[in-house]
């Protein structure tokens, strides 16, 4: 896909990409420990401190991807900024209309920390949009 | 935004990484332009004006400009 080429091929998109990676590795590390029963020994403050943490690496890509739009040249600064905030809204959109099918269609409950996974998976779906902006 | 930079390019026998460079930007930046996927910014106009040696308009074609 040409716009992964685009991140790909910059200083500073390779900068980009390996601290996408290690905040996405935090994210699942805390999700193995949580999934490995870690959590069930631990007492409620510690639970909720672990709970809390998830937001880190989130807080840090974040962070990572305003430094990739601020030091990328204006045309792929645009383009992960469109692509960033389409896949944020599509997202959010996914996720509170399964939140009120889980309220009043008796949809199948999931959990809050899935909207992370969910917003990647439409990052990479978005890409195509986000290419040129909409006139 | 319509542009001739794809001629003026070649005509000087520069490659799209060869004028991201002398620009400032990336090549998927001036394959973007060339395009007429990006809309450069008002600067970057002007460098590409100045590294051609020629006008903006010469560049990009002014739809508001009735002729």
């Amino acid at each position: 896909m040409v716009e992964d080429k685009v991140v790909e091929q910059t200083p500073q998109a390779k900068t980009y990409i390996t601290r996408t990676f290690m905040f996405m590795g935090i994210y699942v590390l805390i999700n193995i420990v949580a999934i490995a029963g870690t959590m069930d020994g631990l007492p409620p403050p510690a639970r909720w401190l672990v709970s809390f943490m998830v937001s880190l690496p989130i807080a840090g890509q974040i962070w990572a991807t305003l430094v990739m739009i601020r030091d990328s040249d204006e045309f792929i600064g645009a383009f992960l900024a469109r692509q960033f905030i389409l896949a944020s809204g599509v997202a959010m959109a996914l996720f509170s209309a399964w939140g009120f099918a889980e309220s009043y269609a008796g949809a199948a409950h999931v959990p809050g920390w899935m909207i992370y996974p969910l917003f990647w998976a439409c990052f990479g779906l978005v890409a195509p949009f986000a290419r040129k902006p909409a006139k | 935004m319509i542009n001739n930079v794809r001629a003026l390019r070649t005509a000087r026998g520069l490659t799209q990484a060869d004028l991201g460079q002398a620009l400032g930007v990336s090549r998927q930046a001036i394959i973007a332009i060339e395009a007429d996927q990006h809309d450069p910014s008002l600067d970057l106009a002007f460098k590409m004006a100045a590294l051609f040696e020629t006008e903006v308009e010469a560049i990009f074609v002014n739809p508001h400009r009735q002729t």
